[in-house]
């Protein structure tokens, strides 16, 4: 006997939106007890405003910028996608690869920095945090960017499944969400 | 995300979170009270956060359970923070 599965509507969402709101959920999770650690040791410790001085202030203000300015342009391919603009959604993809690409690049070169300074991740806890939390979110960066670029290359299944657009700008907001945090977080309290 | 509820200017809001972001750094520069100024700071974090979440994730157009699964962790964090605080608290 042949079995009929048939799709239940589940508050008008997909499935692979309830997918990604699900595992953006334990990304939070993972990041949040990060970031829940690092104010609780930081209210407790001394030191560490002396340390986070060491960081450098104006990388991480041009790639707040650079996260903030991706966001836009993917949501703005998006947009374009779901007007069936097709040279819109490869050009406002691709700028949100390339800024993907200069924010790992600043982060480069901001622990080079930081490492030839001798500020390493078993200098002292701020820099074990430091190093944990911003090489973590810079994984996640890097995965976004894989994600972008499957989707650039692979028109033909892009144009199968546009909601996978949404479903990887989703995760790019998120991960620039993180990042909102963790820029105040670090550098400026 | 409907697909036919009208959506945000992102450009305007992409623009605020530019102003947002430098009034977060300009706080981090004022002179005096340090607890001010760190509200300051991450008063500004937040409102970007909300800003993306709610037109750039489009939130605003999800219907209650997308909501639910968000602030689930959300607040399973701040219990975290909570009933870590009090330990630091006291041995300092």
């Amino acid at each position: 006997m042949a079995i009929q599965v048939q799709e239940q509507p589940f508050y008008g969402l997909t499935p692979a939106k309830v997918g990604i709101w699900w595992f953006l959920a334990s990304e939070i999770m993972l990041f949040g007890g990060f970031i829940a650690s690092f104010v609780v040791f930081r209210l407790g410790a001394t030191g560490w405003a002396e340390a986070a001085r060491h960081l450098n202030v104006t990388i991480g203000i041009v790639n707040t910028l650079i996260l903030l300015t991706s966001s836009l342009t993917i949501v703005l391919a998006l947009a374009a996608i779901q007007r069936g603009d097709e040279a819109a959604l490869r050009r406002f993809l691709g700028l949100t690869i390339l800024l993907g690409c200069a924010f790992l690049g600043f982060k480069v070169i901001e622990y080079t920095g930081e490492l030839r300074a001798g500020y390493a991740p078993w200098t002292g806890t701020f820099w074990s945090f430091y190093y944990a939390m911003t090489g973590l979110h810079a994984l996640h960066v890097l995965g976004g960017i894989v994600v972008n670029v499957v989707l650039l290359v692979t028109t033909e299944w892009r144009r199968r499944s546009p909601h996978r657009i949404e479903v990887a700008g989703l995760y790019w907001h998120f991960v620039d969400i993180v990042w909102i945090f963790l820029f105040p977080l670090l550098y400026l309290a | 995300m409907t697909t036919h509820a009208p959506r945000s200017n992102y450009v305007a809001i992409w623009v605020w979170l530019v102003l947002l972001m430098a009034a977060g750094v300009a706080a981090s520069f004022l002179p005096g009270a340090r607890a001010l100024a760190v509200t300051a700071i991450f008063a500004t974090a937040v409102a970007k956060a909300l800003l993306v979440a709610l037109h750039y994730m489009h939130l605003k157009l999800e219907p209650w359970v997308i909501y639910a699964i968000a602030l689930i962790p959300v607040t399973l964090v701040a219990i975290l923070a909570l009933t870590l605080l009090p330990d630091f608290s006291f041995h300092h």
